[in-house]
C-alpha cells in the first residue's frame, strides 16, 4: 500500500551499510516471526494447497477418486460450457480491471489532486467518497439492482422526470450496458480507496519541484505530466495491483447483480461466478476437481501477472532513483 | 445477493456441492443414547437432527414435528440454511462430524453427487408411501447410474398460470380456451394500459420454468420426452422450436426490456394488481396470498393450438426435493423411522395445511379452493418439467442453458430455432438416448 | 501577470481570495469553482445510493412500487423494529463484534511483529517468508472453504467463534505484513542505532519507538480489514451451525431470502448493518489520513 520509501527524497534517504542478517539476531527475529507465520501456515496455507491438490483427481461427487493429472485443465479448455465461458469470462475480468484504472486513475486522481490542497470539508469529502467501501458489496449490488430496475427503480424514474427518458433503459438486462453498469458500481464502491492512497502520494512530492517547474514556464497540465505523474509510480504501482487482484477475483458485485451465471445470457460472467456454479450449482459429479483446476489457474494467472507488473514497477522506480 | 426464490425449486442451486472425501478423520459415532419406551412415558428421547433449506418453514415444521416426537420418544431438532448456501453447509454437514441425521436434499440431477459420493443411505423397498407417488416424483429420488432409492419426495411442484380474478372480470374476459383466446386476452388487458404477464427475465433460472408453461402442450409434454429419451426425437424437433417460439410471440406482453426485470419484481407486479398474470410455480400460492391476502385469484392451464402436439393443455411438475439419511449418521434406525413417517398421510396432510405445499404422498384433501384447483389440473393432465427433470444430469445442464438462450431469445440475438439448437448441443456433451 | 502571481502557496493553505481583478485571477476563481462543484458532484454521487437505501426503509412496498422516486411523507419507522427483533439482529451484532475485533486485533499483533524484522532483515529465509505472504495477497479464499472447514472440523472449532477468529486472523495477515512492512521500511534506521547505543533489547526497541511511529499504519490495516471482516458471510455460514453463532451478514442473508420482497424491512436490516462501519469509519479516519499524510512526507 504505502510504498511511501521510494517517493520521499530518494538522494536524502541514508542507507546505512547493512549487515548480512537480521539487525535484531536469530532468536528474536524467530519469535517475532513464529506466531504469524504458524496462524497462517495452519489457516490458509495448508488448506489452500490441499484445495489446489484437489484439481489433480477425479471426484466422484464427495469421494476422491483416482489421480487424473492435469486432465481437469484439459477439461477447461476443451468440453462445454467451460470452453465457450471461460474466454468470455476473462474478457470479461479484464474489462473490469481496464474499467477500473480508467476510472480510478481518471476521476480518483483528480479528485485526490483537487482535494489534497484543500483545507474546507477536505474530511467530509474523504468520509463521503469513502462510505461506499464500507457497505458489503452483497449489498450494493442488491442496492444497486434495486435502483436500476426498468419498472420500479428510481434511476430511470429520474431520467424520465427530468425528461432524458430515452436514456432510460433496462440497464442491468441488456448485454450492452451490463458489464459497465458492474464496471461502474465497482469502481464507485472503491473510489475511496485510491483517493485516500494518491492524496497520501501527493502530499509527499516536495513543493520545490513544482514549484521550480512553474516558474519554468511549465503549465498546470505540464507540471502535473513531467513530475507529479512519475512520482506517483509507486503509489499508481500499488493501487493498480491491488485492482488487479480484485478485478479478477471479482465475486460478490457480479454475483449480487447478475446471478451466478452472469445474467444476461451471460454478459457479466466472471471467472469466479464460473468457479462458483461449477463447484457449487453443478450436478457433475467432479464438479470439485474442475472448479479447483479453474481456481488454480486463475491463482497461476494472477501471481505471474502481480510479479511481473512489480518488477516492472520496481524498475521504473529504481530508474528515477 | 442477487435474490433468489427461497424455495428455489430446485430449479437452479441445485448443485450438489462435491465434497472432498479428504476428510479428517472419520467422524465418531455419537453415542447413541438408549430410547425410551414408546408404551408408558418415554425417559431418555433419542435427537435427530433434521436440516432443510427452507427457513421461512421452520415454525410449521416445529409444530409438524411435535406430533411425531411425543409418539415415537424422539425429540427433532429442526434447523433450515439459506437456500443458495445450502448445499455447501449439507455436503459439510453429510462428510464432517456431528452432521445431521435426516436431511433435505435435491431432487434429480442435482442429487447424484451425493449418492455417488456415498453420503446417502439406500432406502430401497423400505419405505412403503414411495409406492403410491407418481413416478415422476420418485425418480427424484433415485441414483441414475444404480436406480436405487435415496430418499422421500417432499413436495411436489406444479407449473400454470395464476391470473387475477378481478382484473379479467374488470377486463371483461373469460380463462382463455384456445390459443387464439389467449392471445386475444393478452391484447385487450394490454389495451387498457395494464400489463398481461408479470415476467422478470432478469433471473435466468425462472426462464425453462415460463417455457415449459407455455410451451409443454405445444412440444407434447410427456411423449416428447419420452420421445428424446429413447432417441427419436431432439430438441431441434419443429414442435419443439415453435414452443420457444411461443415466448418470444408472447414478449410483447410482457414488460418491456423483460430482461432486465427481476423475478421478485414480477411478483411485486403481481401481488400489487400492477399485472393481470402471472406464470409460476405452485410454490407462489402461499407467498402470494400471504403478500397481498385481498388478492382474488385463480389458474389455468396455457391453452394449445390445433397444431399443437398435445391438444390438451397440462400442468407440468417436478419433485422439489427429498427426505434422506446421513449414510454416516449413527441413528439409522430412529431416521429411517422418520422416513417412513414422512411418506404417511398424515404427514402428507400436514405438508398441506400447515406447508401450502403440494405433497406427493397419496389421498390428502386440500381445503385451500386454489390448491385443490392447482391439483385436480395436475392429475387431469401431468407432464413431466422435462430440462429439470432429465437434463441435469451432466454439465451443461438443459435448464441452463434454457434459460442463457431465452434471455438471448428475447434481447433478439437468437431466434427460437437457434436456441433449440443451444440446448441439444450442450446436453448432447453428455446425454445418451437410452434407446 | 507573470506566473509568479499565480504560484500557489504551501499546500495545505487555502489560497486567498484575492481582490485583484483581471482575466488571470478570475480564470483561478472559476477553476476553483469548478473544482469545487466536481468534488460535491462526485460526493453526491457516491452517496445517493445509500441515502435512497436510508430513505427507502422508511417507506412500504406498496408506495416504492408505484412510486420509485418520492420521499417518506409518513415516515415508517416499523421496518427498523421488524427488523431487530424478528431478525435477531440484538444477537448477530454482537457475534460479529467479537469475531471481528477478535480476529482484527490477533491479526494485527501477529503482523506487526513480522513485518517489523521483514522490513529489517536482509536474509533470505525472511525474504521468502515475505514472499510467502505476500502471494496470500492473490488467493482466492472461497476456493479453501472446504478444507478449513475439515481442519476445524478436526479440531472441533466447527460451530466455534475462536475457529472463525482464528480462519479470519490468518486471512488478514498478508495484507497487515504488506502495509506494515513498507511503513516499518520508510523509518530511519539511526533511531534503532541510537537506541541499541543506549542499551536497548530488541523487544523495548519494538514496543517503544517503533510501535509509536506507525501507529497510522496501525489504524490502515485496522479499518481495511476491519471492514471485509465485518462484511463477510460466506465463511461464518459454512463454518457457524447454530443460529446463536451468526454473524451479522449471515442473518442479513437469511433475512433476504425471507424478506426480498418486503424492500423497507429489507433496507432497515442493511441500514443496521452498515452503521458501526461508518462510526469506525469516522473515528479512524484522521489517524489513517494523518497517517498516510505524515508516513509519505517523511
Amino acid at each position: 500500500m504505502v510504498q511511501a520509501d521510494q517517493l520521499s527524497r530518494p538522494k536524502l534517504r541514508k542507507r546505512s551499510p547493512r549487515r548480512a542478517g537480521t539487525a535484531l539476531g536469530w532468536p528474536a527475529t524467530v519469535i517475532f516471526l513464529a506466531p504469524a507465520v504458524i496462524i497462517f501456515a495452519v489457516f490458509v496455507l495448508l488448506p489452500m494447497i490441499t484445495a489446489f491438490s484437489y484439481s489433480f483427481f477425479d471426484w466422484q461427487g464427495t469421494a476422491r477418486g483416482a489421480f487424473s493429472g492435469i486432465e481437469n485443465f484439459f477439461t477447461l479448455f476443451t468440453a462445454e460450457p467451460f470452453k465457450s465461458d471461460l474466454p468470455r469470462a476473462l474478457m470479461h475480468n479484464l474489462l473490469l480491471f481496464a474499467g477500473a484504472m480508467v476510472f480510478q486513475n481518471t476521476v480518483g486522481l483528480a479528485i485526490a489532486s483537487f482535494l489534497y490542497k484543500r483545507k474546507r470539508f477536505k474530511k467530509l469529502f474523504q468520509t463521503l467518497y469513502t462510505l461506499p467501501y464500507l457497505v458489503s458489496p452483497l449489498v450494493i449490488g442488491y442496492l444497486w439492482t434495486l435502483l436500476l430496475s426498468p419498472l420500479f427503480g428510481p434511476v430511470n424514474a429520474l431520467l424520465k422526470a427530468i425528461g432524458l427518458g430515452e436514456l432510460a433503459q433496462p440497464w442491468l438486462g441488456q448485454p450492452s450496458t451490463a458489464l459497465w453498469v458492474i464496471v461502474l458500481v465497482t469502481a464507485w464502491q472503491w473510489l475511496g480507496f485510491p483517493i485516500l492512497l494518491y492524496g497520501a502520494a501527493l502530499g509527499g512530492i516536495p513543493e520545490e519541484l513544482t514549484e521550480a517547474a512553474s516558474l519554468d514556464g511549465a503549465t498546470a497540465w505540464q507540471r502535473f505530466r513531467s513530475i507529479t505523474l512519475p512520482l506517483l509510480t509507486s503509489a499508481i504501482g500499488t493501487v493498480s495491483i491491488l485492482t488487479f487482484i480484485g478485478s479478477m477475483e471479482a465475486l460478490a458485485l457480479p454475483y449480487a447483480m447478475g446471478g451466478s451465471t452472469g445474467s444476461p445470457a451471460g454478459a457479466t460472467d466472471v471467472l469466479s461466478l464460473m468457479f462458483y456454479r461449477t463447484a457449487f450449482e453443478s450436478g457433475a459429479s467432479n464438479a470439485i476437481g474442475v472448479s479447483s483446476a479453474l481456481a488454480t489457474m486463475m491463482f497461476i494467472f494472477i501471481f505471474g501477472v502481480a510479479l511481473a507488473f512489480t518488477s516492472i514497477i520496481r524498475r521504473r522506480e529504481r530508474k528515477l532513483s | 445477493m442477487k435474490v433468489r426464490p427461497r424455495h428455489l425449486i430446485a430449479a437452479l442451486a441445485l448443485a450438489m456441492l462435491p465434497l472432498t472425501a479428504c476428510a479428517p478423520g472419520s467422524s465418531s459415532p455419537a453415542a447413541d443414547k438408549a430410547a425410551g419406551t414408546n408404551a408408558s412415558g418415554c425417559t431418555s428421547p433419542e435427537t435427530l437432527k433434521v436440516w432443510s433449506w427452507r427457513p421461512e418453514d421452520v415454525a410449521a415444521y416445529k409444530k409438524i414435528f411435535t406430533s411425531y416426537e411425543e409418539k415415537n420418544c424422539v425429540k427433532v431438532d429442526f434447523q433450515a440454511f439459506k437456500n443458495t448456501e445450502y448445499n455447501q453447509i449439507l455436503s459439510t454437514g453429510l462428510t464432517g462430524s456431528n452432521g445431521p441425521d435426516v436431511v433435505q436434499a435435491r431432487a434429480y440431477g442435482a442429487l447424484q453427487p451425493l449418492i455417488v459420493g456415498g453420503n446417502l443411505t439406500d432406502i430401497t423397498g423400505k419405505v412403503e408411501g414411495l409406492d403410491g407417488m407418481d413416478k415422476t416424483i420418485v425418480t427424484g429420488a433415485q441414483g441414475k447410474a444404480d436406480g436405487k432409492t435415496y430418499g422421500v419426495p417432499f413436495a411436489t411442484q406444479t407449473m400454470q398460470v395464476f391470473y387475477n380474478k378481478k382484473i379479467f372480470k374488470d377486463e371483461g374476459v373469460e380463462v382463455p380456451t384456445s390459443w387464439d383466446d389467449f392471445i386475444k386476452v393478452n391484447e385487450k388487458i394490454q389495451g387498457s394500459g395494464m400489463t398481461p404477464l408479470a415476467v422478470g427475465a432478469k433471473d435466468a433460472w425462472m426462464m425453462p420454468f415460463i417455457h415449459d408453461i407455455f410451451g409443454s402442450a405445444e412440444y407434447g409434454g410427456k411423449d416428447f420426452r419420452d420421445g428424446v429419451q429413447t432417441g427419436k426425437k431432439t430438441f431441434t424437433d419443429a414442435k419443439y422450436v415453435s414452443s420457444i417460439q411461443n415466448l418470444k410471440d408472447l414478449q410483447g406482453f410482457m414488460p418491456k426490456d423483460v430482461v432486465g426485470a427481476s423475478y421478485t419484481d414480477a411478483q411485486v407486479l403481481f401481488t400489487n394488481e400492477q399485472a393481470a398474470m402471472f406464470p409460476g410455480g405452485s410454490f407462489e400460492l402461499g407467498f402470494f396470498q400471504k403478500q397481498n391476502p385481498e388478492l382474488d385469484l385463480g389458474v389455468f392451464q396455457v391453452p394449445v393450438r390445433s397444431t399443437s402436439a398435445s391438444q390438451q393443455p397440462v400442468s407440468a411438475a417436478y419433485a422439489d426435493g427429498n427426505w434422506a439419511i446421513n449414510a454416516k449418521s449413527p441413528k439409522q434406525e430412529a431416521s429411517l423411522k422418520l422416513l417412513q413417517w414422512m411418506a404417511s398421510k398424515e404427514f402428507g396432510q400436514h405438508v398441506v395445511d400447515d406447508l401450502k405445499q403440494f405433497s406427493p404422498v397419496a389421498g390428502v384433501t386440500f381445503n385451500d379452493p386454489v390448491m385443490k384447483e392447482i391439483w385436480d389440473l395436475y392429475q387431469k393432465s401431468p407432464a413431466p418439467y422435462t430440462l429439470l427433470v432429465d437434463f441435469r444430469y451432466g454439465t451443461p445442464s438443459g435448464t441452463d442453458l434454457m434459460g442463457s438462450g431465452v434471455q438471448e431469445l428475447f434481447l433478439g440475438s437468437k431466434d427460437a430455432a437457434g436456441v433449440a439448437q443451444k440446448v441439444q448441443d450442450g446436453v448432447s456433451q453428455w446425454f445418451k438416448p437410452t434407446s | 501577470m507573470s506566473l509568479l502571481t499565480e504560484k500557489k502557496p504551501a499546500a495545505g493553505v487555502p489560497v486567498p481570495q484575492s481582490k485583484r481583478p483581471g482575466p488571470a485571477r478570475r480564470k483561478g476563481a472559476a477553476g476553483r469553482f469548478a473544482v469545487s462543484g466536481f468534488l460535491w458532484v462526485y460526493a453526491v454521487i457516491a452517496v445517493a445510493p445509500l441515502l435512497v437505501m436510508v430513505v427507502s426503509s422508511l417507506r412500504t412496498t406498496r408506495e416504492m412500487a408505484r412510486n420509485p422516486l418520492a420521499l417518506p411523507l409518513n415516515p415508517n419507522f416499523a421496518s427498523y423494529s421488524k427488523a431487530w427483533v424478528e431478525a435477531s439482529f440484538g444477537t448477530f451484532f454482537v457475534n460479529s463484534l467479537l469475531v471481528t475485533v477478535g480476529s482484527v486485533l490477533i491479526s494485527t499483533i501477529v503482523s506487526l511483529m513480522a513485518a517489523y524484522v521483514l522490513a529489517r532483515s536482509k536474509s533470505r529465509v525472511t525474504g521468502i517468508i515475505e514472499a510467502v505472504f505476500l502471494s496470500g495477497l492473490m488467493l482466492p479464499v472461497y476456493l479453501a472453504i472446504l478444507p478449513v472447514f475439515y481442519l476445524l472440523d478436526s479440531m472441533g472449532l466447527v460451530d466455534n467463534k475462536f475457529g472463525l477468529i482464528m480462519v479470519y486472523a490468518a486471512l488478514s495477515i498478508p495484507f497487515s505484513v504488506f502495509v506494515l512492512t513498507s511503513f516499518f521500511r520508510q523509518l530511519p534506521l539511526e533511531l534503532e542505532e541510537a537506541a541499541r547505543i543506549d542499551g536497548a533489547g530488541s523487544f523495548t526497541m519494538f514496543w517503544h519507538i517503533m510501535l509509536p511511529l506507525v501507529k497510522p499504519a496501525i489504524a490502515t490495516v485496522v479499518v481495511f480489514r476491519f471492514v471485509p471482516i465485518w462484511n463477510d458471510f460466506f465463511y461464518p455460514l459454512i463454518l457457524m451451525r447454530s443460529k446463536e453463532n451468526y454473524t451479522l451478514p449471515v442473518g442479513l442473508t437469511t433475512f433476504f431470502g425471507e424478506y426480498q420482497t418486503d424492500w423497507p424491512t429489507l433496507f432497515a436490516g442493511l441500514v443496521i448493518a452498515t452503521i458501526p462501519l461508518v462510526v469506525l469509519f469516522l473515528v479512524a479516519t484522521k489517524q489513517i489520513v494523518a497517517g498516510l499524510t505524515a508516513g509519505m512526507s517523511k
